[in-house]
């Protein structure tokens, strides 16, 4: 051994130095003439500016049949305005230095723009004209669906895209808009032309029930007026915002194995629903659900990973579905990871045993500690740009929330104690109560699945 | 007081141990946070015949453990303190980070320096057999399990030759990956892992003078050592000189034409003027080959150019285009052949420049705007260019450019003679006896 003795001179472990004070941005809010509410922060030194756009245009909107309606409007918004062609106005983004990204999930239709702050006006002008005045051009619409048909495809051969799209028909009852895929299927997106794009449009794209979030350094910036010259001129008659169904779903235990011959690892997803963040032991849950899987070194990666190389690793979340105002929305919890085919069963095996150890022993205080400590120590780094700090604005607003959630979180995730972390997540992953989404070959995995008694097995194509 | 915005340039200062390594520190004081940057000039290219993947392998062996730190330890340590770590292998370099709480950037360094000197005497087959397993699941999840996922190994493999140091990419082979042993670690570590073959960076909300006490207090005493060895050289002409091609039969969801161009070598100006022809012709959705393939004649569901930037062998130019519905490669191919034939024979419009030349300076915001994006510049500067200071001039040197030297690179180097072509047809489902094979091998 002594051919591995260091020649260094050993120190002890440091000490950490005064913490300086941080807290997560408070916005500011102002309404446009127009109905638009804005959410504004100033972030001294970021030169990049982040505009995200919350728009009233849930997924259950669309109408019957139509899935995949408001995907192709939010990515129509960028092919041309009243003035610019589509490939004008792709060309007038990228001169400003701007990315426009536009998203259409359950809860609403996002838009994002990011602009250097030198040219935050030519970007605000983009975003305003894509908002008031869209073209929805026939052609370029018909290029989205048949892009989107081809995108199908693609999805269906990505395990991680596969099992979410199984898990999510497996949880949710039929008529939910929740239980099929976000973007629409073949059979649904080949309906949609140019009438039912505008007049999705027309039915929920509205400046009244919009927000606004602008983040970045607006040194010398006169905000309100260049947002009124801008956003401003989108008008449209004012409309009831929309009204969230409950969700519910069916968590009873058991297997479904999407088959996927030759797989050389299984996609495991692993799920039910929970709390949202209206909830209060949301803030306990990210705890206790981070002790669980936030990390290489939580409970599952510490046995799948760094004890059995099963993986590369896997992850428990929880992440909000739809909310509602009156807090009846929940959230999906999860785990998801890939391990290697062999190693499918006993993954699964050792993941149950975990789960049960936890709800029959709980966390430690040291776990609790460490991850107190990450969770909320972490944060001015989660948040030093001003992406981030816009993203997670339009997410509480999405979500109704006050403008004040995020930072009474970190106080509250401060406080919480083993024993409140410990409750949250055993009610959380309960081992009888989780549906597993394997993705993989089944003619290796599913006989020693079966033989694990975690829920009937189902094999799909 | 050091100001994020290229305009004023980022605050620098250099220092040197007297074992060799070299620190550089930019003072931040926006956010109270500080980033750790580590380069260690070895890669992929580094690797021997037989033995590829072990740099990558090595660099999972470093978060192990060392001798005041447990197995874990790292991790633990560093997000027990509120702080996010990482490692990463790339063919010219492995780099490990941290972005601290400012109140904990002490912890970081005597982390890092505790492994740079000490990692042997953690180090055990233990740890070795298990990120073996770990990195042999990596490489499923990232390569072998997902659609077109050896592309890029197989299109590398084509466009350097046999033998030469990027032949293989740093993931490297399965049957590499089982074959290392614990001893090629410890040389590889005892090879490349010294003070003397790595920058530290610092930056971030700190104060200089103590910064550079803790560096020396921790780092100071560590040996330096010369056993390096240069990497085999990676030199090439040019241009390929004729067009190499490979077809793929598998489960793919669409056809995809494929191709990797021979470019200048990161840190020149040619570089720089690939970059912008890159950007034009295939960044982005107001890009030549987007506006030709996806939106005028339809035949792809995507279609782009990316540059992998390499400085001790030829960089590489990135065609990936997916067909769409029943298009054929034969159109798609000659739509590109002309796309690119006429930007060599015409070159960009200055519109087009001055596109390309802001998205440019946008992607370089983005990489500074957190202090982990400018500490992993810094080191790039300094281990592959020399001087980190170089940082401050790299976007003027890409604004610079001009239109007739965008032209230029473009028709010497973005020929069909200069690429290596991968095609993929898709397989469909009346293939499945290859499926099966796999799953029993």
């Amino acid at each position: 051994m002594s051919d591995h003795t260091p020649a260094m001179e050993f120190h002890p472990q440091p000490r950490p130095g005064t913490p300086a004070p941080w807290a997560f941005p408070a916005p500011e809010r102002l309404t446009l003439a127009n109905g638009l509410t804005v959410l504004h922060c100033h972030r001294p030194g970021q030169q990049l500016v982040a505009v995200d756009v919350v728009l009233d245009a849930p997924l259950a909107a669309e109408p019957e049949g139509l899935d995949g309606v408001a995907s192709i409007l939010a990515r129509a918004l960028s092919e041309g305005t009243d003035t610019l062609s589509a490939e004008e106005f792709a060309g007038e983004l990228e001169r400003a230095g701007a990315t426009l990204d536009t998203h259409a999930d359950h809860p609403a239709i996002r838009v994002s723009l990011e602009v250097p702050a030198s040219r935050l006006e030519r970007g605000l002008t983009l975003l305003g004209d894509a908002l008031r005045a869209p073209a929805l051009p026939a052609d370029e619409i018909e290029r989205l669906v048949a892009n989107r048909l081809d995108e199908i495809v693609h999805e269906q051969a990505n395990p991680g895209r596969r099992a979410a799209k199984a898990l999510y028909a497996e949880l949710f009852p039929a008529a939910d808009r929740l239980s099929r895929p976000r973007a629409g299927s073949a059979e649904t997106v080949k309906r949609i032309d140019r009438a039912a794009v505008q007049a999705f449009y027309a039915a929920h794209l509205r400046p009244s029930t919009a927000t606004a979030v602008v983040v970045g350094d607006l040194t010398g910036t006169d905000l309100a007026a260049l947002l009124e010259s801008t956003l401003g001129r989108w008008t449209a008659e004012t409309r009831e915002p929309a009204v969230h169904a409950p969700v519910t779903a069916d968590d009873t235990g058991r297997v479904v194995i999407v088959d996927r011959p030759g797989s050389v690892q299984t996609q495991l997803l692993i799920g039910r629903i929970g709390p949202d963040r209206h909830d209060p032991e949301w803030a306990a849950q990210v705890l206790g659900t981070y002790c669980l899987g936030g990390t290489l070194t939580s409970r599952l990666d510490r046995v799948l990973r760094e004890e059995k190389g099963y993986t590369y690793g896997v992850r428990a979340f929880a992440q909000a579905l739809r909310s509602a105002a009156d807090g009846s929305g929940r959230g999906l919890l999860a785990i998801s990871g890939s391990v290697d085919t062999e190693s499918t069963a006993p993954a699964l095996q050792d993941t149950w045993t975990i789960l049960r150890t936890l709800a029959a022993e709980g966390l430690t205080d040291a776990e609790r500690e460490e991850a107190v400590q990450f969770l909320v120590g972490v944060a001015p780094l989660k948040f030093e740009t001003a992406g981030s700090v816009a993203a997670t604005l339009a997410d509480q607003v999405e979500q109704y929330l006050p403008d004040t959630y995020q930072a009474d979180f970190y106080r509250k995730l401060a406080e919480l104690d083993t024993a409140a972390a410990t409750r949250a997540v055993v009610a959380a992953f309960p081992p009888d109560r989780l549906v597993t989404v394997l993705v993989g070959d089944a003619s290796v995995i599913a006989e020693p699945v079966k033989a694990l008694g975690i829920g009937d097995v189902t094999v799909i194509a | 007081m050091a100001n994020p915005a290229p305009a004023s340039g980022l605050a620098i200062t250099e220092h040197r141990l007297a074992n060799g390594l070299r620190v550089v520190l930019s003072e931040d004081h926006l956010t109270p946070v500080a980033a750790v940057c580590l380069w260690y000039d070895v890669g992929s290219r580094h690797e021997v015949k037989g033995r590829t993947g072990l740099a990558h392998l090595f660099e999972h062996l470093m978060f192990q453990g060392s001798a005041n730190v447990s197995n874990n330890g790292h991790f633990e340590l560093v997000q027990g303190a509120g702080g996010s770590l990482n490692g990463t292998t790339s063919f010219e370099r492995t780099n490990y980070f941290e972005t601290m709480p400012a109140h904990q950037l002490e912890l970081a360094l005597w982390l890092e320096a505790d492994r740079m000197g000490s990692l042997l005497a953690a180090l055990d087959e233990t740890s070795m057999e298990n990120q073996r397993d770990v990195v042999k699941n990596e490489r499923r999840q990232r390569y072998d399990n997902v659609p077109y996922g050896t592309a890029f190994e197989k299109l590398t493999a084509l466009s350097f030759p046999d033998g030469h140091p990027y032949h293989h990419t740093p993931i490297g082979s399965m049957a590499d990956l089982d074959a290392a042993t614990l001893e090629d670690a410890r040389a590889f570590f005892r090879t490349y892992y010294a003070p003397n073959n790595a920058v530290l960076s610092i930056v971030g909300d700190l104060d200089p003078e103590q910064t550079i006490a803790w560096v020396e207090k921790y780092f100071g005493s560590i040996p330096a050592h010369d056993g390096k060895q240069p990497p085999r050289d990676g030199t090439l002409p040019d241009t390929i000189g004729a067009e190499v091609r490979e077809l793929v039969r598998e489960d793919v969801p669409s056809r995809a034409l494929m191709a990797a161009y021979r470019l200048p070598h990161d840190g020149t100006r040619e570089a720089d003027a690939a970059d912008l022809a890159l950007t034009i012709l295939g960044s982005g959705e107001s890009s030549r080959l987007y506006n030709r393939l996806v939106r005028r004649d339809r035949t792809a569901v995507s279609a782009g150019f990316g540059l992998l930037r390499l400085a001790g062998a030829p960089s590489l130019g990135w065609l990936d285009v997916k067909a769409g519905g029943e298009a054929t490669l034969e159109r798609i191919e000659a739509a590109v052949d002309e796309e690119l034939a006429r930007f060599a024979a015409e070159g960009p419009t200055a519109e087009e420049l001055e596109r390309a030349q802001a998205q440019i300076e946008r992607e370089w915001l983005d990489r500074l705007t957190t202090v982990a994006g400018r500490a992993d510049e810094l080191c790039r500067y300094a281990v592959l260019f020399g001087d980190p200071k170089l940082v401050n001039s790299a976007l003027p040197k890409v604004l610079d450019v001009t239109a007739e030297e965008v032209r230029a690179v473009a028709a010497a180097r973005l020929r069909p003679d200069n690429r290596a072509v991968l095609v993929y047809e898709p397989t469909g489902d009346d293939d499945s006896n290859d499926s099966d094979e796999e799953a029993a091998a």
